[in-house]
């Protein structure tokens, strides 16, 4: 690992000032950027913890959103009162070291194509608040490792919309336990969202065929007409692209089936 | 459901035999037994250990032999500067190969005692037994401890040294008679997911005959580590190359290392016992067993749920048998 300088601020404003500087890294709970400074892939001068900023911590819970503060970290989020497909994903990422180091603003920043909270914050409709601004989670993801997020911009909070039901279905990479395929699915008045990580070279994605499918009719065999197309999807030694496809129906179904 | 059954040679081997399949040294092992003044006993090998226990097992066979504390009994090893020239541990020998020159090491250390206890109780050996710690004249109440005879070899100053050199230290090399047959029949049940090729082992039960068994949690534990590695190869570990020869599974991320919760609970029993009929313990080897008896049965229990899950077609899968493949070869 190479030398750096160091900070914790304890505001936002102080954060935002400490990271107007060339090779400054904002530093969430490190679980992807600290093993790749140990690796020498990454070499920031100077690391911004947003671990002591107090107005980035907590989960909110009032009527139909659920507030999630930038800087909290995985363990919290599993442990609250709310809705069970974001209850299910926070609880079930990496291991219990990982899920109280890690945070969801660091995750959603850091876009890992497997990752499993853009699946929830796609899933669910979320806004990415900034602090300059919020983004629609529809705008925000723009292909793998890829956000809208400009040089310096902080997570403050994710706010999602509470749905009347959803689900989250995990197939395990074997050995790293990343999503190989994870489908995050959210039933609202009106409509479906199903959310795929871990599957397309894109990055997280809507599969809007299961989304209209899924709001016609909430059950597994909604989607027996339907087809992933292969192509696109990421094919690697643990998986080719039909077989992450097949994954993707499969988990959607298992994922409606397990919240209704 | 998947059966396997094997037979292993191994405790290699017979330098005589070797010599003639064309290897470049002899397959013997070595030990040297040193007892010292105060009656704590060094045993130097010849390979080392690194987790198969040789530190807890080795004392047992010396313990046993002599009626001497294990804790009495200490195993140097890892250094070829202090230790004889032995030849390693693989191929499922060093108890059934260096556990046989500890044996006849320590033969020679019971032969050596017996001379000093006989010049010291005023016998004849061939009037002394060794037993319990003790050499006693035969049918009286005559005796000496295993430590006052440490102890004199050590002060002998009453030693008629033209007959009986002072110390008591005997080395050994064990060529064996034969290679070691273990045998054992491995039972493995799967569940199969179709709908993503997951295999998940509900249950898996290691016969062996192992012999003689020195020590059963160390025979265990043996067990255990090999059906790990074994199932790690029927279904997890594989280094994967890219078309350009780069290697894609090269950290922990993609190297699938077999963990704990990839394992069900193990039964495993070696009470069936056909003891070896020519090294001095009657053991065979158990290092190898649960690599070599558990892949098999864990493909023919995939394959065996595959056929009564109706997906007759599928008669082969390559090892590992990872969930893409599994998928793969039930839609193929």
């Amino acid at each position: 690992m190479h030398n750096f300088e160091f900070l914790k601020p304890s505001t936002v404003k102080d954060a935002v000032a400490a990271l107007d500087t060339e090779d400054a890294q904002a530093l969430g709970g490190g679980q992807t950027l600290i093993p790749a400074m140990k690796q020498r892939l990454a070499a920031p001068k100077k690391l911004v913890s947003l671990g002591g900023i107090a107005d980035l911590q907590g989960v909110k819970i009032s009527g139909e959103v659920v507030s999630v503060g930038g800087s909290t970290i995985h363990a919290e989020v599993a442990a609250a009162n709310v809705f069970s497909g974001l209850k299910l994903l926070a609880g079930g990422i990496g291991d219990p070291a990982v899920r109280n180091r890690g945070t969801i603003g660091g995750s959603l920043a850091n876009n890992d194509p497997a990752a499993c909270y853009p699946a929830a914050a796609l899933g669910t409709g979320a806004t990415i608040i900034t602090n300059t601004r919020k983004i629609a989670a529809d705008d925000y993801f723009q292909g793998m490792f890829t956000t809208a997020l400009h040089e310096g911009e902080i997570i403050t909070s994710v706010t999602m919309p509470v749905p009347e039901v959803s689900n989250y279905q995990k197939f395990e990479q074997p050995a790293s336990r990343f999503a190989l395929v994870g489908v995050f699915v959210a039933k609202y008045a009106d409509w479906v969202r199903v959310a795929v990580t871990g599957a397309s070279e894109d990055g997280v994605f809507r599969w809007s065929e299961a989304e209209a499918a899924f709001s016609a009719s909430f059950s597994a065999d909604a989607l027996s007409d339907l087809s992933l197309d292969a192509c696109g999807m990421i094919e690697d030694l643990h998986g080719s692209k039909a077989y992450r496809a097949n994954l993707v129906k499969v988990l959607a179904g298992r994922a409606v089936s397990a919240a209704s | 459901m998947g059966v396997n059954t094997y037979i292993e040679a191994c405790g290699i081997a017979p330098s005589n035999f070797v010599g003639v399949l064309g290897f470049r040294v002899g397959l013997y092992d070595a030990a040297t037994v040193r007892v010292n003044a105060t009656g704590n006993i060094s045993v130097m090998v010849g390979a080392h250990s690194h987790g198969q226990g040789h530190e807890t097992t080795f004392p047992q066979i010396v313990s046993e032999l002599l009626g001497v504390a294990e804790e009495s009994v200490e195993i140097v090893h890892g250094g070829t500067a202090k230790t004889p020239f032995g030849m390693g541990s693989y191929g499922s020998r060093s108890l059934a190969v260096r556990g046989s020159a500890i044996v006849r090491a320590t033969e020679k250390i019971i032969s050596k005692s017996k001379k000093i206890a006989a010049h010291m109780l005023e016998t004849s050996e061939v009037d002394l037994e060794f037993s319990a710690g003790a050499i006693r004249v035969a049918g009286t109440d005559k005796s000496v401890s295993f430590g006052e005879v440490a102890f004199k070899a050590y002060v002998p100053h009453d030693f008629p040294h033209e007959e009986l050199e002072p110390g008591l230290e005997e080395s050994a090399f064990y060529d064996p008679a034969n290679f070691i047959y273990p045998a054992g029949a491995y039972a493995c049940k799967v569940e199969v997911d179709p709908e993503t090729g997951k295999v998940k082992i509900c249950k898996f039960t290691a016969i062996d005959d192992f012999g003689n068994v020195i020590n059963p949690l160390i025979v265990d534990g043996q067990v255990h580590g090999g059906l790990a590695q074994g199932i790690g190869q029927a279904l997890l570990e594989s280094c994967v190359y890219d078309k350009n020869g780069q290697l894609v599974s090269g950290s922990f991320m993609d190297y699938l290392m077999p963990r704990a919760t990839d394992m069900p609970q193990f039964t495993v029993d070696h009470s069936c016992i056909t003891p070896c009929i020519h090294n001095p313990l009657g053991v065979k080897g158990c290092g190898e067993a649960g690599p070599i008896g558990s892949p098999p049965a864990v493909v023919n229990a995939v394959i065996n749920a595959l056929q009564s899950g109706g997906h007759t077609h599928v008669t082969h899968i390559d090892m590992p048998m990872s969930p893409s493949r599994v998928w793969s070869a039930i839609n193929s």
